[in-house]
């Protein structure tokens, strides 16, 4: 009896969330810079739309499993993740058409982010380049085929295929290798040969940033979006610009299917999408802007990914390339690779 | 000689074993940016910074609810157990012995995998109840058996004089019962606490909106920096459980019941 | 009847209800997964699993580090328990102490201060460059080395609490004596202490195995994708690939892994008698 007891009252208590304000949209982000994102953009919506937001973070692979588990009834109503990671989930019939006349600023953004995986089912809100970090008193990188070379043996480090940079790396080296196809199999192969010399395979941008900083590892492909972690460090990090370019991604804003609170996310969709809140996150060093009319000083433009020439110029990897192909990629890794 | 061998043995397993902790102590104490030791130089900041992070006080208070609630109703639920599997002559005693014993065994993952797919998403429970039951399941036989082995030294024929006395069996149960064990309850509150306390796998795939646990949320946080601020939350974290131990050792030779 | 066995299951009940439907049915239908198939039962989740070669070497290297970590922390914990046990009784408690005080830490903590003391420029590594033994740093982290040295500092100290309560139970004499009949500390050691305390070492054996194949944050952090064990291996196959079959095969096999160990220990010990 004493334990039904307890038990009831506990229930009480974890029931609390239920009792917040009437309007809630639940958001799932990545988990990084929080502090800047309430204060840029969280704060103030709050502010606007007299509703209270409910901030899931975590790694994509964790979210993404949470929307899947929670397809009847979304708990997530908005979420941001990688363009390919939204495809998938809407190859899964999770994610709802998005009607653009709701979002007055989506016109403004630059054309690659205004439908990336088409039938209007996410808009890109950042861009970032993805290039080599390496030690200038060390080395020197001038193309994307020496990550593989004797001279960084037992000193590179490549992101892990699973993560978001993974196939990023593999285009990059198979175009050094003059391979433009997404064939990958014999660029995988040969990280196979030097997977000896190869640190270990990072799943986190601050993994890397710390083996880096502990002269563990001095050359690795890493996002731009990590670039201000190397570049206030004590020792000499440098940006590659490789031979082959540099290669792109995006990351997108995807609604729920089915979430019952839409209005609200298009209304904060929108508002993230703003020239206002574009500069502030941008000027923030958070992400870059998708949007085409943000104007950022030269200092904050040199930690983003920023301005029309340079998105126009980065290699993206189609994210139905990546969907189609990812598990192939991933057994061929596991076997040759990982061993 | 021999204590010659003695000392170098005890001074080279005790250094493995506590020199982490003393090298997380002084790395979370940096002045620099960056996770070292030797440390770049001593400064506070990384200390002070802990509690100035919002989740880390969100995920620190539902840690301590789940480490006070889950042993509390582990207790609630573990000690009549223990009791009747000590005294009663019980139909099928191993198997209720083996049942209860279970958590143990069964690794954490798994735990939080079964629990995410066959109670949260099909039954509706909250992560925060499926956390809780887990944490409870989890602390379960350290309840049963530290309780039980402090039953093991109390005779049984206190209690059948205490009703031969006028006692209920209940008044018997409070009045003779527990207070002989009370060191052994407590002993395996502090056992639980600490255990549910420093949870990892369990709790792995166990985390929702604004629901994470401490160690968990200690990893998420690894995955933005590496900053000094987690080196220095862990030797706070540890200061904590130390104290409660000691504290619980100088009151009750906590250590005996362990 | 004093003790009557109805109210002593009403007693009982709830505890083992409790983890019956909480605890053990979910774990049940998890592990039952792996054998369902659209026609019945089958096997084939199983086969699929050790067909991969990655899989078989993770299932391998899994079983090889929870050897050799329960093997090291048993070499290792009967001299430190021996030397405990040897102590005055104030030196004693305090040492015992500083055992367990490990236990009473975050195994984030633990494993966090790996990184930097094994690092190119850890700890480790400047001693091993100061003493001459290498011109060079050795790489450690991300290798077997990595996690064998975190598992064992983190389970260790089980392994000497059950070998300390083990050998406080030796009678003080048995072993001046066996010394003054001729026996050398070789002989003392396989035919007095070992017999006598081949109960803690299953205990101990058994947590320290376990814990060594069940730890999680241990190989992520300090073997991460190039040293994979079956903990990490599960995680990544449901994160990354949704593939619930190999989870509850990995399960299963996690759990057969911990039971043999202990039927086995407990086995090996009763066939010394």
């Amino acid at each position: 009896m004493k334990t039904t007891i307890s038990l009831a009252v506990l229930s009480c208590a974890l029931a609390t969330n239920a009792f917040a304000q009437d309007k809630t949209l639940t958001i799932s982000v990545y988990s990084f810079a929080q502090d800047a994102y309430k204060e840029a953009l969280y704060d103030p919506f709050e502010e606007i739309c007299g509703c209270d937001l409910v901030v899931e973070t975590g790694n994509s692979v964790e979210r993404m499993a949470k929307i899947e588990a929670n397809a009847n009834d979304p708990i997530i109503d908005m979420a941001v993740i990688s363009s390919h990671d939204a495809l998938s989930l809407a190859r899964k019939d999770l994610v709802a058409a998005l009607d653009v006349s709701k979002l007055s600023n989506h016109a403004k953004l630059y054309p690659a982010a205004q439908d990336p995986i088409g039938g209007n089912r996410a808009v890109g809100y950042t861009f970032y380049a993805s290039s080599i970090v390496y030690r200038t008193d060390l080395v020197e990188i001038n193309s994307w085929a020496d990550l593989l070379n004797e001279k960084l043996a037992g000193n590179v480090s490549l992101p892990n295929i699973t993560g978001t940079q993974g196939p990023l790396t593999l285009m990059m080296l198979a175009k050094a290798a003059g391979n433009d196809s997404t064939d990958y199999s014999s660029v995988i192969s040969s990280i196979g040969e030097h997977a000896d010399d190869i640190v270990t395979f990072y799943s986190r941008s601050s993994e890397l940033a710390q083996l880096m900083n502990q002269e563990e590892v001095i050359a690795a492909p890493v996002g731009r979006f990590a670039w201000s972690r190397f570049k206030s460090s004590p020792l000499p990090f440098a940006w590659a610009e490789p031979a082959e370019g540099q290669a792109g991604g995006m990351n997108v804003m995807i609604m729920t299917k089915g979430n019952g609170n839409e209005e609200l996310a298009y209304q904060f969709m929108d508002y993230w999408l703003s020239t206002e809140v574009q500069t502030r996150v941008a000027e923030a060093l958070i992400d870059s802007p998708a949007n085409t009319e943000v104007i950022v000083s030269d200092d904050v433009a040199d930690n983003l990914t920023y301005g029309a020439e340079l998105i126009n110029s980065l290699s993206i990897l189609d994210p139905a390339e990546i969907i189609n192909n990812r598990e192939t990629w991933v057994e061929q890794w596991n076997t040759e690779v990982i061993k | 000689m021999r204590n010659l061998t003695t000392s170098t043995i005890l001074g080279l397993t005790l250094t493995f074993l506590i020199g982490p902790f003393i090298i997380i102590i002084f790395a979370g104490a940096s002045a620099g940016e960056t996770l070292a030791f030797p440390p770049d130089g001593l400064s506070l900041k990384w200390y002070l910074k802990v509690f100035t992070i919002e989740s880390f006080r969100e995920s620190f208070l539902l840690s301590l609810f789940l480490a006070i609630f889950g042993t509390v109703t582990a207790l609630l639920l573990g000690v009549p157990a223990a009791y009747a599997l000590n005294r009663y002559d019980l139909p099928g005693a191993e198997t209720i012995r083996t049942v209860v014993a279970a958590p143990i065994i069964v690794p954490g993952i798994i735990v939080g995998l079964a629990l995410l797919r066959y109670l949260v998403v099909p039954l509706d429970f909250t992560v925060t109840m499926a956390l809780f039951m887990a944490h409870t399941a989890l602390v379960l036989p350290y309840a049963v058996r530290v309780v039980s082995s402090s039953l093991n030294n109390l005779r049984a024929d206190m209690e059948e004089a205490a009703v031969l006395l006028g006692c209920t069996r209940m008044q018997a149960f409070t009045k003779v019962v527990l207070p002989n064990i009370r060191g052994g309850v407590l002993a395996a509150f502090i056992l639980g606490f600490v255990t549910s306390f420093n949870q990892v796998p369990v709790s792995l795939f166990l985390s929702g909106p604004g629901v994470k646990t401490l160690p968990i949320d200690m990893l998420a946080y690894m995955e933005i920096t590496y900053d000094p601020s987690v080196a220095a939350l862990s030797a706070l974290l540890a200061f904590m459980s130390l104290s409660i131990v000691f504290v619980a050792e100088r009151l009750l030779g906590f250590s005996r019941y362990v | 009847m004093f003790f009557d066995t109805r109210e002593g299951l009403a007693l009982a009940l709830p505890a083992a209800i409790f983890a019956l439907l909480l605890f053990i049915a979910p774990v049940g239908i998890l592990l039952s997964e792996a054998f369902q198939s659209d026609n019945g039962w089958t096997l084939q989740g199983y086969i699929d699993f050790f067909a991969k070669p990655l899989n078989r070497t993770v299932f391998l290297r899994t079983l090889k580090l929870g050897i050799l970590v329960a093997g090291t922390a048993a070499v290792i914990g009967y001299a430190a328990a021996f030397c405990i046990v040897n102590l005055s009784a104030s030196a004693r408690g305090r040492v015992f102490g500083l055992v367990v005080l490990p236990l009473m830490i975050s195994p984030v903590a633990r494993t966090y201060a790996w990184i930097v003391i094994l690092g190119r420029t850890g700890i480790v590594n400047d001693t091993i460059v100061g003493l001459g033994l290498s011109d060079t740093p050795i790489r450690l982290l991300f290798t077997e080395t990595a996690v064998f040295l975190g598992l064992l500092q983190l389970f260790m100290p089980l392994m000497i609490i059950s070998l300390v309560s083990a050998m406080e139970n030796i009678p003080r004499d048995v072993i001046p004596a066996a010394r003054v009949l001729g026996a050398n500390w070789f002989q003392v050691f396989f035919k007095v202490i070992l017999p006598l305390t081949k109960e803690g070492l299953v205990v101990g054996g058994t947590l320290v195995f376990t814990g060594a194949l069940t730890a999680y944050i241990t190989p992520a952090i300090l073997g991460g994708s190039k040293v994979l064990m079956l903990e990490t291996l599960l995680y990544q196959r449901v994160n990354v690939a949704n593939d619930f079959v190999s989870a509850s095969v990995i399960a299963m096999i996690l759990i057969v892994m911990s039971f043999s160990a202990n039927l086995l220990l407990k086995r090996i010990a009763t066939a010394r008698k």
